[in-house]
């Protein structure tokens, strides 16, 4: 098998996930597809040390190196604050924007622009850990992995990160 | 234990958006697949980032054939580019020309920053365009300054970057032309050249191919941004 055959058949099957975790980091359509394509041209480069393993995690690990490289590089993510209260005012807002518009009343809707606020506002380090064990379900020993960090603290990180999710739906709830 | 919040987990997995590659993103990977299978050789790899246990097995000859075959079918496609930019073969020997000489008799960098923002203002005044400045420190390309050249009687912006202890030279002026990168070798120095419909660039440097299309790669996902 060529090393296009292989990545055709290992690496573009997982692009929806590699983007949905790209798209979720970088908060914007451009970058993400910039961090995807990047991110891909390494896997190509290295695919012959995936040798069997299971390439969703492995593509995943070099997507998310990607966008951090790219968040440090334009400092657009505020790292070190666990909740960025800008993003989150205009989450709110656009939380009520939609609400007004009565094409999308729907509650189903309401709750997907709340969620999707939620999780916005959570720090990079702690977004990517719900991304990846919430969206793309994976487990606590495939993150670490992902992220290079002991099982530990992806336990610890998550359970920070829900805790924020939890407290900005509840104060959500109390703006409706 | 169970670690997971159900209530909160089944949430966010019902209502959360999941964000789908677009087709172009798609069509864009596997253009640039071709393209760098096309550009690839055997050669020595470098890990640079850390995932389980890499090992790089050498290519052979099959892959080498694969290779050459990729690389012809794209020296088709430009063949016709090159041909109506027939000054570029010796515009490839004075650039190589003027890189040798600036390592050796300097000023290989007139204004000496690390700081593209210190770089890019430097040549307003002195050329009648802006050339892109970027720093590719993080990815091991530090950006060391900038100087001027003069190619055909014209004063080119010319950006210093470094490798290890390899110099790069990237010289950029402007060009209506849209080309993929073009990669010759002079006496042993790697040149590459491509076009974005705005500027031109022409990076000459000692360091391996490979890196320097990696360099390549960076600066073109760079100006895409622009």
């Amino acid at each position: 098998m060529s090393n296009r055959q292989a990545f055709e058949t290992l690496v573009v099957p997982h692009l929806d996930a590699a983007y949905n975790l790209a798209r979720w980091l970088l908060r914007s359509d451009q970058a993400a597809e910039d961090a995807v394509q990047d991110a891909s041209l390494r896997a190509f480069r290295y695919i012959e040390s995936l040798r069997g393993a299971d390439a969703r995690p492995w593509l995943l690990g070099i997507v998310r190196n990607t966008c951090f490289t790219a968040l440090e590089r334009t400092r657009s993510g505020p790292q070190h604050v666990e909740f960025d209260e800008t993003e989150f005012e205009a989450a709110l807002g656009e939380a009520e924007r939609s609400e007004a518009d009565p094409a999308t009343r729907l509650d189903r809707q309401r709750t997907r622009v709340q969620i999707d606020a939620a999780i916005r506002a959570l720090s990079p380090p702690l977004r990517e850990v719900i991304v990846l064990r919430e969206l793309e379900e994976l487990e606590y020993a495939q993150i670490a992995k992902i992220i290079a960090v002991p099982i530990g603290t992806v336990m610890s990180r998550l359970s920070r990160a829900r805790e924020r999710l939890r407290t900005i739906l509840s104060q959500m709830k109390l703006g409706e | 234990m169970n670690l997971d919040d159900e209530e909160l987990s089944s949430q966010i997995r019902q209502h959360a958006s999941r964000y789908k590659a677009p087709d172009g993103l798609r069509a864009g990977i596997r253009a640039q697949i071709a393209l760098a299978e096309a550009g690839r050789a055997s050669r020595p790899r470098r890990r640079w980032f850390d995932f389980g246990s890499l090992s790089f097995a050498g290519f052979g000859w099959r892959t080498a054939s694969v290779s050459f075959a990729f690389g012809l079918a794209c020296a088709m496609l430009v063949v016709p580019v090159v041909q109506r930019w027939n000054f570029n073969e010796s515009l490839d020997t004075e650039l190589v020309g003027d890189h040798v000489r600036a390592m050796g008799a300097g000023p290989l960098i007139e204004v000496v920053s690390t700081d593209r923002h210190t770089v890019k203002p430097w040549f307003q005044g002195r050329i009648d365009y802006a050339p892109p400045v970027f720093d590719f420190a993080t990815d091991g390309f530090p950006l060391k300054g900038g100087r001027l050249e003069h190619v055909r009687g014209n004063a080119v912006a010319t950006l210093a970057y470094k490798r290890d202890l390899h110099n790069i030279d990237v010289f950029v002026w402007p060009s209506d032309a849209k080309t993929l990168p073009v990669h010759t070798i002079y006496r042993g120095f790697n040149v590459l050249h491509w076009a974005d419909g705005s500027m031109q660039y022409w990076v000459v440097s000692d360091v391996e191919s490979a890196e320097l299309e990696r360099f390549a790669q960076l600066w073109r996902a760079q100006t895409a941004k622009q």
